[in-house]
């Protein structure tokens, strides 16, 4: 970052003295545009030292998926995004059969079940359902009072959303693939953790009268970051990454100003 | 020394083995049938939701509840295939082919649950019924006839059989339950139970109205008997019928397909999808055809909102929902599309993303309408029950005591099949998920 080509110094006028036209001692000031000495590389040494880097919505060890960082004066925009609380988008891999302590596949057993008698009908049945109530909790955790007009007409084009404090919520839950033992659901979620919906997974696996594991969690969009933005390992070098901060800009401002105004 | 081994944390081999090895438990097994059950809400006092401890405390930990904001589970034995909620009543009927076949609770003032011998007092009845108890019905042939519906009113029942015509009980002092009005007639404790079987054909659809009773046959034509003075027995007088005669007017010759009411104005729907009101109008349920406010005889509603699938109607709003699944509500109150409309002649739509409906599940609409006296409820395809207007006594069963002015979702632990409102309290039939 050091080695690419820095911004051109300061300029600043300045009266220099330089000797006169006519000859002998006499020094005329001449006004002239000289770069600022302070701002030459070997007065103030490499441009940067330390990087301050921050994180944005957590994402734990046996998860995956998009993780936004933000660099230098980001943070603060990290800080704004956070306040818009959007919605972030999960692939999450079940298995049927199981249940553990940790509602993953790696942790301690507790208990083996049959499967066999779950269908994919069922299985949405009780999507639906979680949909529905976590509708519900969405309404309720907005603090808009439900008896104005206003409530009503963002109730219809389904803005309302909690902007504070609040439990996690699933705004969206549907089941892409379904394959006896393994399922995988695409959730989407406000102020989760990865450990909240591994539970869920266990609490669906309760619902349907067996047990459920989980055993991937992909976090596949964090409010405007899909997968498509984000640099897998192999990218992470300094033209990639300023590529991409590049073509995330846009997005990024129009989405802060639309929700913060 | 070398007896024994000291124990480490397990290896991956011996992790795996102790899980193949573990047992494996069956909580489900591939008969597994799905359960019926019956949920109810509102107001408790009255009985009609058949819980008594809500009432009458039977342990001492146990306080009087007097209003169930949220759906309880009312244990039944059989399948209930059809329920009705009156003003302070309910009705559960089953499709079997036992002798008991239809249950009620709540007031029983005027008989509407039929004589209720009392343990205490042979000769009296029960006044209040807290517990759904069966209801003696004079069948010939009890074990074959089967009941298909119920529907209760004001303070009168009708429950409707396959091939023994339809049986009323309770007031009579308008001759709603089609037999003629006797004179200082008490109803309280009253045995009678009346058979109405002169249809020019089979009935298959009855509907009780606040003091009023609408029968439709097979045929298509409409029957009804009862109190006239806001011409909701649709017969082109104002006056009281106690014999069920034909109705006339705009939906003569027109195959009726659904008829509804439940206060003082009625909906039919015919074939075709056309709508045909009659009844009260104050409340501009009908003021697109007409300025008066009590209209005798069955009107055609000239709406162009598409073919007309059911109809419902509540004591001042009426709710239809169209084939493409569109729901339209018209009339006075809480309409549902935000506190500030309060009334309206023309039916105006509730959008369907209040209903479910979003990019993500596309196909969610509306399979039912329901109306009680100021709520409507609808349900949808999906098994969920929503529901808005205002919330007397809890009946909305959203958990809060407020009117809701835009449709509501009701948390039911199961896919909800059906539901009947009342004035304050509300049935549900529903299906458990596995």
């Amino acid at each position: 970052l050091n080695a690419a080509p820095e911004r051109a110094p300061r300029q600043r006028v300045r009266f220099l003295p330089s000797p006169a036209p006519g000859g002998g001692g006499a020094v005329e000031l001449v006004a002239a545009s000289v770069p600022v000495l302070a701002d030459h590389p070997l007065v103030r040494g490499p441009r940067f030292r330390k990087l301050k880097i921050g994180a944005g919505h957590r994402l734990d060890v046996k998860a995956s998926g998009v993780f936004v960082l933000g660099i230098g004066h980001g943070n603060k925009l990290l800080g704004d995004l956070y306040n818009c609380h959007l919605t972030k988008v999960y692939t999450v891999g079940g298995l049927f059969g199981k249940a553990t302590d940790d509602f993953s596949d790696t942790g301690n057993l507790i208990e083996k079940t049959t499967f066999d008698h779950i269908t994919r009908e069922k299985l949405e049945r009780i999507l639906a359902v979680i949909q529905g109530t976590n509708q519900k909790a969405l309404l309720m955790y907005s603090n808009i009072d439900m008896k104005t007009q206003e409530a009503y007409e963002l109730a219809v084009k389904g803005l309302i959303r909690p902007m504070g404090k609040s439990p996690p919520i699933i705004t969206a839950i549907r089941c892409l693939q379904f394959a006896l033992p393994e399922f995988q659901l695409e959730i989407h979620c406000l102020h989760e953790t990865q450990q909240y919906l591994r539970k869920v997974v266990h609490e669906i696996g309760l619902e349907l009268k067996s047990s459920a594991v989980c055993t991937q969690v992909r976090r596949t969009r964090d409010g405007v970051f899909t997968v498509d933005d984000a640099l897998p390992r192999t990218q992470w070098n300094l033209q990639s990454i300023q590529e991409a901060m590049r073509n995330c800009q846009l997005k990024v401002e129009t989405e802060l100003e639309k929700t913060l105004a | 020394r070398g007896f024994c081994v000291s124990a480490g944390p397990p290896s991956t081999r011996q992790l795996r083995e102790a899980e193949e090895a573990a047992p494996v438990f069956q909580y489900a097994g591939k008969a597994a049938r799905r359960k019926d059950r019956v949920f109810v809400w509102g107001f408790s006092y009255s009985g009609a939701l058949g819980i008594p401890s809500f009432v009458k405390p039977d342990a001492g930990w146990k306080k009087p509840r007097r209003i169930q904001p949220t759906p309880y589970r009312l244990e039944t034995e059989d399948k209930i295939s059809s329920a009705a909620c009156g003003y302070g009543f309910t009705l559960l009927a089953s499709n079997t082919r036992d002798i008991t076949k239809v249950w009620g609770m709540g007031l029983n003032k005027d008989s509407q649950l039929g004589f209720q011998r009392s343990r205490r007092d042979q000769t009296k009845g029960y006044e209040y019924v807290l517990e759904p108890s069966p209801i003696p019905l004079p069948l010939e042939k009890p074990q074959q006839t089967r009941v298909l519906q119920v529907s209760c009113g004001r303070a009168h029942s009708l429950v409707l059989t396959d091939s023994e015509g339809v049986f009323t009980m309770g007031n009579n002092s308008y001759g709603q339950c089609g037999r003629k009005v006797v004179e200082d007639e008490i109803y309280s404790g009253s045995h009678v139970i009346h058979q109405l079987k002169e249809f020019d054909s089979k009935v298959v659809q009855v509907v009780c109205g606040q003091d009023h009773s609408l029968f439709r046959t097979k045929k298509g034509s409409v029957y009804a008997c009862g109190w006239g003075a806001d011409g909701q027995t649709g017969l082109g007088h104002y006056n009281i019928t106690s014999v069920p005669t034909k109705l006339h007017g705009d939906i003569a010759g027109v195959n009726i397909i659904q008829v509804s009411s439940y206060g003082d104005c009625c909906l039919a729907v015919s074939d075709e999808g056309d709508v045909f009101g009659w009844g009260n109008s104050e409340y501009l349920q009908l003021a697109s055809v007409t300025e008066t406010t009590q209209v005798n005889v069955p009107r055609h509603l000239p709406f162009k909102i598409g073919k007309v699938k059911e109809a419902a109607c509540g004591g001042t709003g009426n709710i239809v929902l169209t084939e493409e699944g569109n729901v339209f509500v018209w009339g006075y109150g809480i309409l549902g599309k935000g506190p500030n409309l309060t009334e309206t002649a023309e039916p105006e739509m509730i959008p369907p993303s209040l209903f479910g409906w979003s990019d993500f599940s596309p196909d969610t609409r509306v399979a039912r309408v329901r109306c009680g006296l100021s709520q409507f409820a609808a349900l949808t395809n999906r098994g969920e029950l929503f529901v808005w207007g205002k919330n007397l006594r809890g009946c909305l069963g959203t958990g809060r005591m407020e009117d809701q002015y835009f449709p509501w979702r009701v948390t039911v632990p199961g896919e909800v099949v059906d539901v009947a409102c009342g004035v304050d309290h509300m049935v549900s039939m529903v299906r458990s998920f596995t």
